[in-house]
C-alpha cells in the first residue's frame, strides 16, 4: 500500500514538474494584470479524446490574448492523480469533472470557485449536478445519456421490426430472448449488457418513483435485478461470469454483430461509427432507441423518457491567479455556448447544450444513423444524475458496487444482497 | 574501527598522533557515511517520514483536502465497529493460512527437486521461476480464462475427472479466494524457490554422508539434516512470505477487486478504497496503521520464536 501512495506520488510528482517545466512561468502571469493569460486545462487521454483540444482551439480564435495548454492525466487514475496535485497546490487552473461523484469531495476541501455567475444558454442539461447549497461549482459542456444501440442487419435477419420507443423492460427482456432464438444458428445474442453496476443500476435508480440511493433503502433494486438474472438464464444475453472470465467488451460483442441490442451511453456513437471506419467494427446498419422504461407511462414518443447519465464540466481551481479568473470564466462559458456545442456535436460527442440545431450537426456525421426514433433518443429524455452531488455518493456507490458483482455471480440472492448493502450504508456510510 | 581503538590503547600513542588517529577514525566515519547516504536519503524521504506522517494522519480526519483536525483514536474506534473492516482483517489472515504453507512446501519441493544434477536443470529452474517476472495483468487474464467455469480448462479437466459440479471459481465467493489463492502460489513459488536453492548449497555434503553412513533413509536425512541447516533460510522464507501475504493487494485488484461481493476484500484493498476512492485518507491512514501493527507483530513473534530454537 506504502509503496503504491509512494508511486503515485511520485508519478503526480514527475507529472507536475515535467508540465511546469514546459507552462509559462506563474510569476509572468500575476505581474501583468492584463495582456496574455495562459489557462491550463485537465484533461485525458488528449490523442483519443479530441474534445479537449476542440475546444481549446475554438476558445483561442475567440480570444486570441488567451493560450490554452491542455494538462493531461492517465483516464484511470485521473481523480487520483488530480487530487495528488491540488493538495500539493500545483493543480491546473480549470479542473474537468471527470466523474461527478468528486466534485463535492473537490467543493468540501475548497478547491472549486463558486462560477454560478457564468452564463449558460437555457436549456443546457446536466447543470444541477454541480449545485451545492444553491452555488455552482461547475459548468456542463458534455452530457452523455444511456440509450439502446440496436443492429437493424440482425433484426432484418431474425425478422423481427425495429424497436419503435414504446419499450418498457419487459418488453426488452421478451425481445433480447425472442432474437437469441431466431438468430441461435448465427450465434448471436438478443442483447449484451456489460458488466457496470450501472447497466442495472443506473436504470433502476432514475426510473423507479421516489427511487433514491442517499436514502440508504435500496428495495427497487429487487425488480430490475431478477428481470436481469432472467434474462441471461433464459440465454437472452451472455450471462455475467462467462462475461467476466473472457473479458468481453462491449464494443466487441456489438460491433462484431454477437449481440443484436445493447444498452449503452451516448458517448459509443462516435466511437461506433469511427470503429466501423476503421474497420474493427463490422459494417452495418443501426439505429438507437430510447432507454427501455419502468412503466408504459413515460414510453413512446409522445413522452420523454427517463434515463441517466452524468454530464462531464468544468470548474475553476480556487487557488487560481486573479488576472486569470475573467479568462477561465469566459473559457467555461465558451464550453458550455452554442457555438461550442456545434463544434462537439460534429466529432460525434453529445454536448449539454442539445437544441435542434445542435442535434442536426450530431446526425451530420458521416456513418451516424438516420432515422426518426434515432434523433428522438438522442435529443429527448429525462436524464437523472446516476451519481447525485453528495460526500456520501462515492462510498455508496463502492457498496452497491459489491451488490452487484454479489447479486449478478449467482453467490446471493438479490433479497439478501439488498439487506446486506442496507446495513453496510447505516453502519458505515451514516445517513443524514 | 574497533581494531584502530584497540591498537591506540595498546600502543600508547602520543597526543599528537592520537589527534591524528581520530582524525583519520571521523574521515573514515564520513566516508562510510557518504557511502550509504544515497540509500538512506531514499529511505529517509520515502519511506520514514511517510511513515511517521501515516501514524500523524491515522488520529486525524484529513481529506486530502486543507487542514486535518485532530480527532485523537475516534479512527480507530469506528475500525472496531466496522463490518467491511472486519471482513477484510478475515480475508487476508484466510488469504495468509492458506497461502504461507501452500507458498512454502511447493518452493521448498522445487528447490528439493532441481538441487538434483540433472540434465537441463536450468532450463526448469528458468522455467519456475517465470510466472514471477510475468506481468500481473496478463497472469490474470490468462487464469480468468483457465477458472472460467462453464468453458474453462480447470473445470472441463475436473469434469471429466468425475467431478459433476466442479467449484464456480472467481464466480463463486466460496471459491474466489481459494482460487486467488492457487493464482498467487503459482506465481510466487519460483521466487522462494531460488531463495530455498541458495539455502540448500550451503547444507555439507559431509553431514549427508554422515547420516547415510548411520543408516538414516531419506526422510530421516531430510528432516534431521537438511531442514535444520536451512533454518536460516526458512526464517527469512517465512518472514518475507508472512509480509507478503498480509500486503496482498495488486493480484486481489485485476482478478476480482475484491468480489464476487465482499468475498476477496482484503486490508490494502480496504485502505485503497477509504483513501483513493473515498477520500477519507485519516481514516484510510489509521487501517494502514493496524496494517502495520499486524505485520510487526506476527514478524516479531516470528524473530522471538526462531532466536529461541536457534539457543
Amino acid at each position: 500500500m506504502k509503496r503504491k501512495f509512494v508511486a503515485a506520488a511520485g508519478v503526480a510528482m514527475v507529472a507536475t514538474l515535467a508540465l511546469a517545466a514546459c507552462s509559462a512561468s506563474p510569476a509572468a502571469d500575476t505581474a501583468e494584470a492584463s495582456g496574455p493569460v495562459t489557462l491550463s486545462v485537465s484533461g485525458w487521454s488528449v490523442a483519443t479524446t479530441p474534445e479537449f483540444q476542440l475546444l481549446a482551439d475554438g476558445f483561442e480564435k475567440k480570444f486570441p490574448d488567451v493560450t490554452v495548454e491542455l494538462k493531461e492525466y492517465d483516464p484511470v487514475n485521473y481523480n487520483t492523480l488530480l487530487t495528488a496535485d491540488l493538495a500539493a497546490g500545483s493543480g491546473p487552473d480549470i479542473i474537468t469533472q471527470k466523474e461527478v461523484k468528486f466534485v463535492s469531495t473537490y467543493q468540501e476541501g475548497g478547491q472549486l470557485l463558486d462560477v454560478s455567475d457564468v452564463e449558460v444558454p437555457d436549456g443546457i442539461g446536466g447543470t444541477q449536478a454541480y449545485e451545492i447549497d444553491g452555488a455552482s461549482y461547475a459548468v456542463p459542456y458534455r452530457q452523455d445519456s444511456w440509450v439502446v444501440y440496436y443492429n437493424k442487419a440482425l433484426f432484418d435477419e431474425a425478422g423481427v421490426a425495429y424497436p419503435d420507443g414504446t419499450w418498457t423492460w419487459d418488453d426488452y427482456a421478451d425481445l433480447e430472448s425472442e432474437l437469441s432464438t431466431a438468430l441461435s444458428a448465427k450465434p448471436a445474442f438478443g442483447g449484451y449488457q456489460h458488466s457496470w453496476q450501472s447497466t442495472v443500476q443506473g436504470f433502476a435508480n432514475a426510473q423507479t418513483p421516489k427511487a433514491d440511493i442517499l436514502s440508504g433503502d435500496f428495495g427497487h433494486l429487487e425488480d430490475y435485478y431478477t428481470r436481469v438474472l432472467g434474462m441471461q438464464s433464459d440465454g437472452g444475453q451472455v450471462d455475467f461470469n462467462t462475461r467476466n472470465a473472457n473479458q468481453l467488451t462491449y464494443q466487441g460483442e456489438f460491433g462484431k454483430q454477437k449481440a443484436a441490442m445493447l444498452p449503452m451511453g451516448s458517448w459509443y456513437v462516435a466511437t461506433l461509427i469511427a470503429q466501423q471506419a476503421s474497420g474493427e467494427a463490422d459494417t452495418f446498419d443501426w439505429g438507437v432507441a430510447p432507454a427501455p422504461q419502468y412503466d408504459k407511462k413515460t414510453t413512446g414518443t409522445d413522452n420523454v423518457p427517463v434515463t441517466f447519465g452524468d454530464p462531464t464540466g468544468l470548474g475553476i481551481n480556487a487557488a487560481i491567479a486573479d488576472n486569470k479568473v475573467q479568462a477561465a470564466k469566459d473559457f467555461l462559458a465558451y464550453a458550455a455556448s452554442e457555438e461550442a456545442a456545434q463544434a462537439l456535436a460534429a466529432i460525434g460527442i453529445t454536448p449539454a447544450l442539445l437544441n435542434d440545431g445542435v442535434v442536426e450537426t450530431y446526425f451530420s456525421v458521416a456513418g451516424s444513423p438516420t432515422d426518426e426514433l434515432s434523433k428522438f433518443a438522442i435529443s429527448t429524455h429525462e436524464t437523472l444524475p446516476e451519481n447525485p452531488t453528495s460526500t456520501k455518493t462515492a462510498a455508496i456507490q463502492g457498496i452497491l458496487g459489491d451488490l452487484h458483482t454479489a447479486v449478478m455471480s449467482g453467490s446471493e440472492p438479490i433479497d439478501s444482497a439488498i439487506k446486506g448493502a442496507e446495513d453496510r450504508v447505516k453502519n458505515e456510510v451514516g445517513l443524514d | 574501527m574497533a581494531t584502530t581503538t584497540a591498537t591506540d590503547v595498546a600502543v600508547g600513542p602520543s597526543p599528537s598522533l592520537r589527534r591524528r588517529r581520530s582524525r583519520l577514525a571521523r574521515r573514515n566515519a564520513l566516508i562510510g557515511w557518504s557511502f550509504i547516504l544515497p540509500n538512506f536519503l531514499g529511505f529517509a524521504l520515502l519511506t520514514l517520514v511517510p511513515i511517521l506522517v501515516l501514524f500523524y494522519m491515522s488520529m486525524t480526519n484529513w481529506n486530502v483536502f486543507g487542514t486535518a483536525n485532530w480527532v485523537g483514536l475516534a479512527n480507530f474506534q469506528r475500525l472496531v465497529g466496522d463490518g467491511s473492516f472486519r471482513i477484510a482483517l478475515f480475508n487476508t489472515l484466510y488469504y495468509s493460512v492458506l497461502h504461507i504453507p501452500l507458498t512454502f512446501v511447493v518452493a521448498l519441493g522445487l528447490a528439493l527437486l532441481l538441487n538434483s544434477k540433472l540434465r537441463g536443470v536450468a532450463f526448469f529452474r528458468t522455467a519456475a521461476f517465470f510466472p514471477y517476472i510475468t506481468s500481473i495483468v496478463a497472469i490474470a487474464i490468462v487464469w480468468n480464462l483457465l477458472f472460467s467455469p462453464d468453458y474453462g480448462p480447470i473445470n472441463e479437466i475436473l469434469r471429466a475427472f468425475g467431478f459433476a459440479n466442479p467449484p464456480g471459481w472467481l464466480t463463486s465467493s466460496d471459491w474466489a479466494m481459494p482460487a486467488v489463492v492457487i493464482v498467487s502460489t503459482w506465481r510466487d513459488m519460483g521466487y522462494y524457490m531460488i531463495l530455498f536453492l541458495a539455502g540448500l548449497q550451503t547444507v555439507p555434503r559431509e553431514l549427508h554422508e554422515a547420516a547415510r553412513m548411520d543408516g538414516a533413509n531419506a526422510i530421516q536425512r531430510f528432516f534431521n539434516v537438511t531442514m535444520p541447516c536451512l533454518r536460516p533460510t526458512t526464517f527469512f522464507v517465512t518472514v518475507m512470505l508472512t509480509i507478503n501475504s498480509f500486503k496482498i493487494f495488486d493480484l486481489i485488484l485485476v482478478m476480482t477487486e475484491g468480489g464476487p461481493g465482499q468475498s476477496t476484500l482484503v486490508l490494502s484493498q480496504f485502505i485503497y478504497t477509504k483513501g483513493f476512492e473515498e477520500s477519507q485518507f485519516g481514516y484510510a491512514s489509521a487501517a494502514s496503521v493496524a496494517l502495520f501493527f499486524l505485520c510487526i507483530t506476527v514478524t516479531v513473534a516470528q524473530f522471538l520464536a526462531n532466536k529461541r530454537r536457534s539457543a
